[in-house]
């Protein structure tokens, strides 16, 4: 195997997959990452068996296609050091590989190709197109809500689910839920591949991380994997095993008041306030009034805070408590000036929308100051 | 005071209603039942896994705290998601009958669990809490944590016992979970038996579709290569789909002979816990964990008698604990020192203790380490022969009634210092080594045998 690169392509390509690479594997092959040179360029992969990611690099020539394996972090920062803007590349049949870059030179030790674990298959059983765009402004509004605890591990994920030429994603953690709705249009899938799965958080990370603003993603969905086409890139990944819970009892279906709120002003007064709750139990309440809004925080032998903005409310005086960060998540991820605001009283979930293109909701549940 | 279960919900709800709002009541509680309450916990039967995950994050100190004011005392909150239940059940694999009660049971009859062995009654000691925690992170998150888990120890200290354990949890957890348990000559058989009828497909498909699998003495496949790799082929398929293996023996999988060296290092993957024999303290909890069960009522010495005499097996604790208490009842009579002794006169083990000598041990460990006898008496100072004389100076010393001085002048005129210096050395480097730890035991149990 014989190549030349340029720097800033192969670093581009190797900070794509870098990151589902874990050093302390089992198997000291997983460590590596798989170069196969053609005609064509070359093509990186990296896997931890759950997920594994497979990318396209440019390259300046090819002069002999062939196939190793090299220590993916050794390799990362011997480019990232390197002083030229040429790599040249040159592997023998002990998969030894040379690295020469102006005055440099490496010889780096590699392993045989033939244990890295094959790249899963897409087995198409259903198909979908989308923008990238929608996929990553959904992944976007919704994955911060995932849980993190193990022992609920239908909810370490994101619900995916095709139906009636929409795709809805849901994360929830038990104490709030976000989900976003995007229109695909009917001619994007045939009705009979509407399905239901959950893709695990660390694929979400990677896929929010690897998702273009432009171009469209294809999903290839299988019995218990996923693979998502995204043209230089594919991420494949195993499902998580399990029914989503039923997320629909978790909307409220009715509502009393209902506010429109400047995002970032409302955000901002959220984050100033906080600053004086505690971070594992804190709480901050909004009391609304006519036109009025008072953002408080009150904490024992810290301090108490307290902020007020007008606000075209009209409805019944309400004071609720949430979870700051909670409540400042879908803020800080969102992008639209304004966001709806609906409340029922005091002991019952808020709700965040936003009525644009893609539908939002946020349902976050008080914190019960007096019990 | 004893309610029954709707009492008490209806007592729960009432508390509750009126803490919140009724959409959040009929939201979250409108159709919550107890299904079971016992001394120290409620379980409520929710119609999702959606309830349970919400109202445990959001209502729980709302529950506890009506729950105290009901009973007075604090019970720990369980919960069954209906809908999990009834899905699992319509499952061909696991055809369950309708009736709560009969279907643990028939699930727990199919699965080859035995129903004494749960982690309520297993006594958790220092020489096992490693392997008890491990056990039990297993059975609450399957295949999340420890895959495999692989527990040894010797024969008679639990490991079965751990294995059900999980077993029973997890079919309490989740209704109609595929649990296979089985001991490894279980496998072998109807591995040879799948092979003469031409049913492997069958065989493979049992096996792999498991939740959890478990595997008592894991031991025995050594030698037997087609099983091995059998078992190779399903373990690959289980741990790719993400179920929970969890693995026996009576030693740590690199010292079992002729074991593939890739099954022992998948074996090696998840956890390796080891159990030990019990202490004095944790053998005295045993034999009243297992009195109060089987409700015999033994004075508090006689305990402490079979405890202090009986060193290792908790089976043999257990079977002199028997022994006493049909005396005692078919005798009537109250028990003496003498009688206890003389009824426990067989299997206590340190009588048979007493009768060891030196020479045995050094006769013992010089075969084990293939030295000459002669080498025991030596003066030579090569590890070689040092190593092994200080073993035996060390089982010498915790086997005999001898004097440091006595076992000095058998091994060819030390003095008492370096008896103890041996003694001391051994001691700690047990402590480490388990691989020493384990020679120790195996030599120790051969000699008082």
């Amino acid at each position: 195997m014989k190549f030349i690169v340029t720097k800033q392509s192969l670093l581009d390509g190797l900070q794509r997959i870098q990151n589902i690479i874990n050093n302390r594997v089992t198997l000291p092959i997983l460590s590596n990452v798989l170069l196969e040179v053609s005609e064509k360029g070359l093509s990186l992969t990296a896997t931890d068996l759950e997920v594994s990611i497979r990318t396209q690099v440019p390259l300046a020539m090819v002069e002999k296609p062939g196939t190793t394996t090299l220590p993916a972090r050794r390799l990362l920062s011997i480019i990232r050091e390197l002083p030229a803007e040429e790599i040249s590349f040159e592997t023998d049949a002990r998969n030894i590989t040379s690295i020469r870059s102006g005055p440099s030179f490496f010889k780096v030790f590699g392993l045989a190709k033939d244990e890295f674990p094959a790249f899963p298959s897409s087995d198409e059983k259903r198909g979908f197109t989308m923008t990238q765009h929608d996929l990553k402004e959904g992944l976007h509004k919704t994955s911060y809500a995932i849980s993190l605890d193990e022992s609920r591990y239908v909810l370490n994920g994101v619900l995916f689910s095709f139906k009636e030429g929409r795709l809805t994603l849901v994360a929830t953690d038990g104490r709030r839920l976000a989900l976003t709705d995007t229109e695909l249009g009917e001619i994007k899938y045939p009705s009979d591949h509407e399905c239901d799965f959950i893709i695990p958080t660390k694929a979400i990370i990677e896929l929010e991380r690897l998702l273009d603003d432009e171009k469209e993603v294809r999903l290839h969905v299988g019995e218990n994997r996923v693979s998502f086409d995204l043209g230089t890139s594919v991420l494949a990944t195993k499902l998580v095993d399990g029914k989503y819970p039923n997320y629909r009892q978790v909307i409220p279906s009715e509502t009393a008041e209902r506010v429109v709120l400047e995002r970032e002003n409302f955000f901002q007064s959220v984050r100033r306030v906080a600053l004086l709750s505690n971070d594992k139990t804190g709480s901050i309440c909004l009391n609304f009034s006519e036109n009025n809004l008072d953002i408080t925080s009150n904490t024992p032998e810290i301090g108490e805070a307290k902020e007020s903005l007008t606000i075209p409310y009209k409805g019944k005086n309400i004071s609720i408590s949430f979870n700051p960060d909670f409540l400042m998540d879908p803020l800080k991820n969102l992008n639209d000036d304004t966001i709806i605001l609906e409340l029922i009283d005091e002991m019952s979930p808020g709700v965040f929308k936003l009525n644009s293109t893609q539908r939002f909701l946020y349902v976050l549940m008080p914190i019960r100051v007096s019990i | 005071m004893h309610l029954s279960n709707e009492q008490i919900w209806d007592q729960l709800s009432e508390r509750i209603r009126q803490r919140i709002s009724p959409d959040g009541y009929r939201r979250w509680f409108s159709d919550v039942h107890v299904s079971d309450t016992t001394s120290d916990s409620i379980t409520l039967s929710v119609p999702n896994p959606i309830h349970q995950f919400f109202i445990e994050s959001n209502y729980s100190a709302l529950l506890s705290s009506s729950i105290e004011e009901i009973y007075g005392s604090f019970r720990t909150l369980h919960f069954i998601p209906r809908e999990l239940q009834e899905q699992e059940q319509e499952t061909p694999a696991a055809p369950l009958p309708s009736t709560h009660s009969s279907s643990s049971k028939k699930s727990t009859h199919s699965t080859g669990l035995n129903p004494a062995y749960t982690f309520e009654n297993f006594i958790v000691g220092p020489n096992n809490q490693f392997s008890h925690a491990a056990a039990l992170a297993v059975a609450q998150a399957p295949a999340r944590t420890y895959n495999p888990l692989f527990i040894y120890g010797e024969s008679g200290l639990g490991k079965t016992h751990l294995l059900q354990a999980i077993g029973h949890r997890m079919l309490a957890n989740k209704k109609g979970a595929k649990v296979i348990y089985l001991r490894s000559e279980q496998f072998i058989n109807e591995f040879i038996d799948a092979i003469q009828h031409g049913t492997l497909f069958q065989f493979r498909k049992r096996y792999r579709q498991a939740d959890i699998l478990m595997i008592d003495d894991i031991q025995f496949f050594a030698g037997k290569e087609r099983s091995q790799e059998e078992f190779f082929h399903t373990f690959g398929a289980l741990y790719d789909g993400h179920k929970q293996i969890v693995l026996t023996s009576d030693r740590p999988p690199s010292e079992i002979e002729k074991l593939e060296k890739r099954l022992v290092s998948r074996f090696e993957w998840g956890m390796t816990a080891e159990i030990q024999p019990p202490d004095m303290e944790t053998r005295i909890a045993i034999l009243q964990g297992k009195a109060s069960q089987l409700q015999i009522n033994i004075e508090p010495w006689v305990l402490e008698c079979i405890a202090e005499n009986i060193l290792s097996d908790v089976r043999r604790l257990e079977g002199a604990l028997m022994r006493v208490a049909a005396y005692k009842s078919l005798s009537g009579k109250s028990l003496s020192k003498e009688s206890v002794d003389h009824l426990l006169r067989d299997v206590f083990q340190q009588q048979t203790r007493k009768n060891i000598t030196v020479d045995q041990i050094q006769k013992r460990v010089a075969e084990h380490f293939d030295i000459r006898l002669a080498d025991m008496s030596s003066k030579r100072r090569q590890n070689s022969v040092a190593y092994p004389r200080q073993v035996a100076m060390y089982l010498s010393r915790e086997l005999t009634s001898s004097t440091l001085k006595e076992i000095g002048e058998c091994f060819g005129g030390k003095d008492h210092g370096t008896v103890i210096h041996a003694y001391k050395l051994i001691k700690n480097r047990m402590e480490s080594d388990a691989s020493l730890r384990h020679l120790i035991r195996h030599l120790d149990k051969q000699l008082t045998k």
